[in-house]
């Protein structure tokens, strides 16, 4: 057969084309099948043989409910998790952005003084803060809890973000690092002639030029943390301090749940990643390959 | 006079005020609680027995060795990692040849395959939990519409396949990762090559298997080490696909991996010191086949070049 030019390049596109539809339906089905689960009704969900692919009728009424009553039990009755939908995402927001926050400041300042600066013990404090990256940090976790029930930090917002923080270190500060390091140091070196301190140095020259590398570790920070669950799993008890992954579980319960409820409350779970997937991907990618791309 | 002005230098003050936090948060919260856990890992602590803990040197560790649930467990833990592993290598490879063409939309195409990496483990156990759910999931209804069953299944209940399924969505969550390094290490390879192959008489396979495999080992060896530890220390999925993991609920013993019987004997059944000893055998696991990974990808590669 003898296509042409033009005809091969269609038949190549062609190919490729119905591959791509193939993987995006491995990489969203999931997804979208929990989205149309959050906006149908029961009736429609648990409808058999037929099934439809999108709801004639799309309802937000789960979303209502989770946030107003909780979860309804298939035997009728609501959850006593009413409000755990509204403390779980303010706990989710306030843990997110303060460890993100807090981790960017310490690293950009760190990273300057790593790749900029000569003074004692500089290596040693580098190597014991990269080590943290290769070494399970589980075995360190069963005598944090002991440590944090003595500090009365169990169960605290405040004792997450310090964990978090913690946990983000290693990967924050070599992403700023080398950030600051491919920085050019004329820049600098004119300001330091101009007599400028090491911190005017940093807030006025570093901070503008470091900006693209600190959105990238505060996204990063920021869905990393969002994300977790063994921490809170760990150190929260109640809606004190519970986030987002952990209410969601506890929807679960000892009793049958409402699937199209806890479709809507995995919906607003999953949300702030999917939209920071979705339109800030080259700078979480860049900073979650960070060392195993070059 | 002097001297206190060095060390309380602009520059100075500088590295210890940023340093110091960061010093003080990894020596409390990571450094010294390690070395606590494997202090406690020789002790015969436990929060259900009044009695004050006392010193039992290595026995807990020779205890975990002689018991027949910790050979279970970690045998399980491997066999996820032995499927996984292969199972993403494929995803991925595949993936990365694809988005490797060039073609309108790749950009979008790139980020839309991105995306499940990006969520969280828990809710991606819950997602597929609800897919495969005998009654109502979606896919029986799609295979069911397509003609392709005559009765719905129940694709979770049989525990031995379990942790198929546990595999399947793992790798549905972490295929992206290793899908990047090989789509960089793929953009690497220069179009020379397979041109030169191609006067050669060389067809395509013969170029994927004698140029592209070859020249991806150190990204595959990257890859395979990252997913390693990931499916070695799997948790978040397995909890809410398998385990019903509510609080105080009965963990599923046929997808019990190490971490979870890990997690399980700390906090559920309150065997501190026994927990803690797990804890460091499963750092030396992971520890030791990362660096066999390593080491062999590492031989492999020298040898080719």
């Amino acid at each position: 057969m003898n296509l042409g030019l033009q005809g091969q390049e269609r038949l190549r596109l062609g190919v490729i084309y119905a591959l791509c539809a193939i993987v995006l339906i491995w990489a969203l089905a999931p997804i979208y099948w929990v989205a149309v689960s959050s906006i149908s009704t029961r009736q429609q969900l648990y409808a058999r043989p037929y099934k439809i692919w999108f709801p004639s009728e799309p309802t937000l009424e789960s979303y209502k409910t989770i946030f107003t009553q909780g979860a309804k039990f298939r035997a009728g009755g609501f959850s006593p998790t009413a409000h755990l939908m509204s403390t779980g995402l303010r706990n989710s927001v306030i843990i997110s952005v303060a460890s993100a926050g807090i981790v960017t400041l310490m690293a950009t300042g760190a990273g300057y003084a790593f790749a900029r600066m000569q003074f004692v013990g500089k290596n040693l404090i580098f190597l014991l803060i990269m080590l943290m990256l290769p070494l399970p940090i589980w075995v360190s976790l069963i005598a944090l809890f002991f440590i944090m029930s003595r500090l009365e930090l169990i169960d605290t917002l405040l004792g997450l973000v310090l964990i978090f923080v913690t946990l983000l270190l290693p990967l924050s500060v070599w992403m700023m690092t080398t950030f600051v390091r491919d920085i050019p140091s004329e820049i600098q070196d004119a300001a330091r002639v101009d007599g400028a301190g090491r911190w005017r140095l940093v807030y006025s020259i570093i901070l503008p030029l470091a900006r693209p590398g600190m959105v990238a570790v505060f996204l990063v920070a920021m869905l990393s943390t969002w994300n977790n669950f063994l921490i809170p799993l760990i150190f929260t008890r109640t809606d004190d301090s519970q986030p987002l992954t952990i209410v969601l579980t506890l929807f679960i319960g000892q009793y049958e749940v409402a699937w199209e409820d806890m479709s809507a409350a995995a919906v607003v779970t999953m949300l702030p990643p999917f939209l920071m997937a979705l339109f800030f991907q080259r700078y979480l990618v860049r900073g979650l390959t960070m060392g195993a791309v070059k | 006079m002097k001297a206190y002005h060095r060390i309380f230098s602009s520059d100075s003050r500088y590295v210890i005020v940023v340093l110091a936090p960061i010093v003080l948060l990894i020596a409390l919260f990571i450094y010294y609680p390690a070395v606590d856990t494997f202090r406690t890992s020789t002790t015969n602590y436990n929060l259900r027995v009044r009695r004050p803990p006392k010193s039992v040197g290595l026995n807990n560790y020779v205890k975990l060795l002689e018991d027949d649930e910790f050979w279970e467990v970690t045998g399980r833990s491997f066999k996820v990692v032995i499927i996984t592993l292969p199972l993403e290598m494929l995803v991925a490879f595949g993936i990365a040849m694809l988005l490797n063409q060039r073609f309108p939309g790749r950009a979008i195409v790139r980020t839309l395959t991105f995306l499940p990496w990006m969520l969280p483990g828990v809710v991606n156990g819950f997602l597929w939990g609800w897919l495969l759910n005998g009654e109502y999931g979606a896919l029986n209804g799609f295979l069911y519409q397509f003609g392709l069953i005559s009765e719905y299944q129940y694709w979770l209940r049989e525990p031995e396949h379990l942790i198929f399924w546990v595999t399947v969505v793992q790798t549905w969550t972490r295929y992206a990762f290793p899908t990047i390094i090989l789509l960089a290490g793929l953009q690497s390879i220069p179009d020379d090559l397979y041109d030169a192959a191609k006067v050669d008489g060389a067809n395509a396979l013969s170029g994927v298997r004698f140029i592209t495999l070859p020249l991806l080992l150190p990204s595959f060896g990257i890859a395979l080490v990252v997913e390693f530890i990931a499916a070695f220390q799997i948790f978040d999925v397995i909890w809410t696909l398998t385990a019903g993991g509510s609080a105080g609920g009965a963990m599923n013993p046929f997808t019990k991996t190490l971490m979870l019987y890990n997690y399980e004997l700390v906090f559920r059944d309150l065997r501190v010191g026994l927990g803690a000893a797990l804890s460091y055998i499963i750092l030396a696991m992971s520890l030791a086949v990362g660096m066999i990974f390593v080491w062999r990808v590492y031989n492999q590669g020298v040898q080719e070049q």
